[in-house]
């Protein structure tokens, strides 16, 4: 592919210049692309670094010293981290049953277990806290039905509703491990006379075991960034992302804002990093034999009924959760005034708004695909030094929380020399790099699927490096480009925890207008826009499958947006 | 068929049925196999092989039929309760276990003693060739090192019956041979029953007691080795277990007590030995004539019997043997020379004269363009 160059002497000017971009094209992209993800990745949170040690006089420990001093910040801390640990270990368990039960289970549960994990997918994270407020708020149906005196608001509403935000995480991932695990090594532990809880205690958790870390990292970085449900839901229980959100809007400190938002990212950066190690790290190689698709396991009612009771009552809350956000949206105030209305869902303020974040996803996936693409490119077929250190930079974007990139871009990008707060574009742009994973993924899959030798073909018969990209590489990598687009336009549309520092008034986003909407106890108007949203991300997922079916591009998900 | 009489069938399997939806996969299976017999379930790919060991092993429901193992029917019973061990294609070992701890997985669920697991795995290890390995893990292994493993590991607490499937295809063919004949040694060794699936008709042929070509879900032929390729019932299974001309003739007459018979084909007369009772003078048959049982000689011109002349059309020498085609005028048939530096040296062109065995195997016509549609 870099075929050498020789320079004729009779060539100048345009000549020259345009053979000089020919030899070089590939590293020139990579040095943009890098300037590009220096800028919009790593400075926002260089910058929230520095608030954090920047004093009136210059360098300061204070704002840590106030953070470790204070009961209420190491409350905040703790019970973030808690709440990622018992979110992981819940999400993982279900997500379990559900992927066992869809590829071991019997077939009639298989696919309809697998849609009901996969549901929550479709919505906000933060409607898991809009339907638990409609069953068990103050006013909630529950709560009035049976005279209940559990407070939903607190550490425990927080819980279930995260655990409901992130199944379908936690069950995609296992699911696809243990898809890839040879149904023959379960059937021969069985041959040997093992019994089936044998069999998953000796044979099929060990196996699973990388897959099960994995899962475990990746959910419990979401969940700890995961803000929506927290500022929700959390009523006076602290927790990092809400405090961070406080302590910036609400006292204008950006000192211990930026401080909190270090507390966050440092273990989503400790977890990214061993989560990276893992990936590389050596998985167990068996040979390979004719796939066999697993037949269903005639299951033992002991380990049935646990597996069928998990599924089965989880399966059953998500779904009613979205159905309680449904009626609520139709309805004045629901539990209360139980009048059909369509008032939420004509509301001008909040179409406004699902017009605003429709322009800004569409702003945000067009950048997106079109910057994945490239990086996707670069990675794969770029020869330089440091190439690993933009692929890790390009990936890390998934593990930083939302609230410490729109702390970040606030910092970054306020004041000249790069005023972009108030514009529309700033919205979009923090949404682009932290979604960049999947594009990024896409492409490169999509690279690695065909050969290098096509492009030196083309370069063969006598077509310029840009002529080759251009007439080859870019038709080639499209689908991947529309996967990029399609999901940074999910994301970005859903998306809360950054842009909720980065709105201007008169500029609302519907993500932000729900929260308010639900702060404020608009239930109603919050569900209403939910609905409309979940509308929206039901068309992209149509696109989406269509895309990947016709493409034959394995495109994966990413689960729901921090 | 060929059942010693004193001998009652290890295990039994009856008129199995299998469907998967609307695809029938096994219409009908019924097989007897004696103790210590190696009997091979061979046919092309989707002939439902693979699909009737794994119903023998337990892993998949049959729709109806029954299997009888020592006199007891388990065809209702689980994997981990019938007393077969299954040795999968990719081996299935678990690869998060050492060697020893493979092979000491099954012996740990029967509660074996720790001291006796120990002299098990060892003797395990000894009869596969693989001693003081146990402690390797399971990739630090070739693949015939695994493939034994897999072996051992079956073997581990004796099973009555063995099911292997298409234990060899992973392995390179050198290797493939090797094993083969390893797993034969073995096999016979221990005489333990086998049921070995394969789609390769000379592994089949090489290793077996008794070949069942199953196809399209039936039964199509059981028989030994030399009864499949010398007796085949149909032109497909002549035609699956090795290359075969197919030659149509006509009886003109038959002794029905010797079988010598002359028959008339488009390009002589032949006389040859019919063994079956069921044919007739005037039946059309079809001549199943073995590449290797042919003879060619550099044609004289003077009329001999059985023989039939043609024009060589290729001569390819591959060392043990040579390829010969020979036009019969708008036909071609294959002749297999051995031997072929001790012969005259043919070149393309020549007129020659080819001999056609007298025991040539004959089927009867009607049959065979029932199955060889």
């Amino acid at each position: 592919m870099a075929r050498a160059i020789t320079y004729d002497s009779h060539l100048y000017g345009w000549g020259r210049v345009k053979e000089f971009i020919n030899a070089r094209f590939i590293n020139i992209l990579a040095a943009f692309l890098f300037l590009l993800l220096a800028f919009f990745l790593i400075y926002p949170i260089i910058a929230v670094l520095i608030k954090s040690f920047q004093g009136p006089e210059g360098f300061t420990l204070s704002y840590y010293k106030n953070f470790f001093t204070h009961a209420y910040f190491f409350q905040s801390l703790y019970n973030t981290l808690l709440l990622g640990l018992i979110n992981t270990v819940l999400c993982l368990i279900i997500g379990f049953c559900f992927a066992y039960m869809t590829t071991r289970g019997p077939m009639a549960l298989r696919k309809p277990l697998k849609l009901i994990a996969m549901v929550p997918l479709i919505a906000p994270p933060y409607l898991f806290a809009l339907s638990l407020i409609i069953l068990f708020g103050r006013r909630g149906l529950i709560t009035n039905a049976f005279n209940v005196g559990w407070e939903i608001y607190g550490f425990d509403g927080v819980v279930i509703a995260q655990t409901l935000a992130f199944i379908p995480l936690a069950f995609l991932m296992l699911e696809n491990t243990i898809k890839s695990l040879n149904p023959n090594l379960e059937e021969s532990a069985y041959d040997m006379g093992a019994t089936e809880g044998r069999i998953i205690r000796t044979i099929t958790i060990p196996l699973l075991t990388p897959g099960l870390l994995k899962a475990a990292l990746l959910v419990f970085v979401m969940t700890i960034a995961e803000f929506g449900n927290a500022a929700v839901l959390g009523g006076r229980t602290p927790f990092l992302a809400p405090d961070t959100y406080t302590m910036i809007t609400g006292e204008a400190d950006f000192h211990m804002g930026s401080v909190l938002s270090i507390m966050l990212i440092i273990p989503c950066i400790i977890i990214f990093f061993v989560h990276s190690y893992l990936i590389s790290g050596k998985k167990f190689t068996t040979i390979e034999g004719k796939p066999i698709a697993s037949e269903p396991r005639k299951m033992s009612l002991l380990i049935k009924l646990p597996f069928i009771a998990v599924t089965f009552i989880s399966g059953f809350v998500i779904l009613v959760c979205f159905a309680v956000v449904m009626v609520a949206a139709f309805v004045n105030i629901i539990g209360v005034r139980n009048e059909f209305i369509l008032s939420h869902m004509l509301d001008f303020r909040h179409n406004m708004a699902i017009y605003n974040s429709i322009k800004v996803s569409f702003i945000a996936a067009l950048i997106g695909g079109g910057i994945g693409t490239l990086l996707a490119y670069v990675i794969v077929r770029g020869k330089f030094f440091g190439r690993t250190f933009i692929e890790m930079v390009a990936l890390s974007g998934f593990a930083l929380p939302g609230t410490v990139i729109g702390v970040g871009y606030l910092l970054a990008f306020s004041a000249p020399p790069f005023k972009l707060t108030g514009g529309i574009l700033i919205l979009a742009l923090n949404c682009v790099f932290r979604f960049l994973a999947v594009g990024v993924e896409a492409g490169i899959a999509k690279l690695h699927q065909i050969n290098i030798e096509i492009e030196e073909a083309s370069s063969d018969m006598g077509a310029s490096f840009i002529a080759t990209f251009s007439r080859i590489v870019l038709p080639i990598m499209f689908p991947a480009f529309v996967a990029g687009f399609i999901y940074t336009f999910m994301t970005t549309m859903v998306s809360l925890s950054a842009v909720v520092f980065l709105v201007s008034p008169g500029y609302e986003l519907a993500a932000v207008s729900i929260f308010n909407a639900a702060v404020y106890g608009k239930i109603g108007l919050a569900s209403a826009t939910t609905l409309k949203m979940i509308v929206i991300v039901i068309l992209c997922m149509i696109t989406l499958s269509l895309l990947s079916k016709f493409t034959k591009l394995d495109i994966e998900h990413k689960g729901g947006a921090a | 068929m060929m059942m010693d009489a004193n001998q009652k069938p290890m295990l039994i399997i009856k008129d199995i049925r299998k469907a998967f939806g609307a695809n029938e996969v096994l219409k009908g299976i019924s097989i007897d196999v004696k103790k210590g017999e190696l009997v091979t379930f061979v046919g092309p790919s989707g002939c439902g092989k693979t699909t009737l060991l794994r119903i023998i092993g337990g892993f998949t429901e049959h729709d109806s039929g029954e299997i009888i193992l020592e006199g007891q029917s388990i065809g209702h019973l689980p994997p981990n309760l019938r007393d077969t061990r299954i040795c999968f294609q990719n081996y299935a070992l678990f690869p998060h276990l050492t060697v020893a701890e493979n092979l000491s997985y099954g012996l740990k669920i029967q509660k074996w003693e720790k001291a006796k697991i120990k002299e098990r795995v060892d003797e395990l290890l000894k009869l596969v060739q693989l001693e003081g390995m146990g402690g390797r893990m399971i990739d630090k292994l070739s693949g015939g090192q695994q493939q034994r493993v897999a072996f051992a590991r079956a073997l581990s607490v004796s099973p009555k019956v063995l099911l292997l499937d298409e234990p060899l295809s992973n392995l390179d063919a050198n290797l493939r041979l090797l094993m083969r004949d390893e797993i034969r040694r073995l096999q016979t060794e221990l005489h333990i029953t086998t049921v070995f699936v394969t789609h390769d008709q000379f592994e089949a042929m090489a290793i077996s007691d008794r070949i069942v070509v199953l196809s399209d879900g039936i039964i199509q032929q059981v028989g030994s080795p030399v009864g499949i390729y010398d007796h085949p019932v149909n032109e497909f299974i002549a035609n699956f277990v090795g290359y075969v001309n197919f030659l149509e003739a006509t009886i003109d007459t038959i002794d029905t007590e010797t079988g010598c018979s002359t028959v008339s084909t488009e390009y002589g007369k032949l006389k040859i030995t019919i063994e079956q009772d069921d044919i007739k003078a005037g039946d059309g048959v079809v001549l199943v004539i073995r590449p290797e049982t042919i003879s060619i000689s550099l044609s004289n011109e003077t009329t001999k019997q059985n023989v039939l002349r043609g024009t060589l059309t290729r001569y390819m020498y591959t060392g043990s043997l040579a390829k010969c085609s020979v036009s019969l005028g708008d036909r071609g048939i294959i002749i297999d020379l051995y031997n072929p530096r001790d012969r005259v040296n043919f070149i393309k062109g020549d007129r020659v004269d080819v001999t056609i065995p007298r025991n040539v195997h004959v089927l009867k016509k009607k049959v065979a363009s029932k199955q060889g549609e």
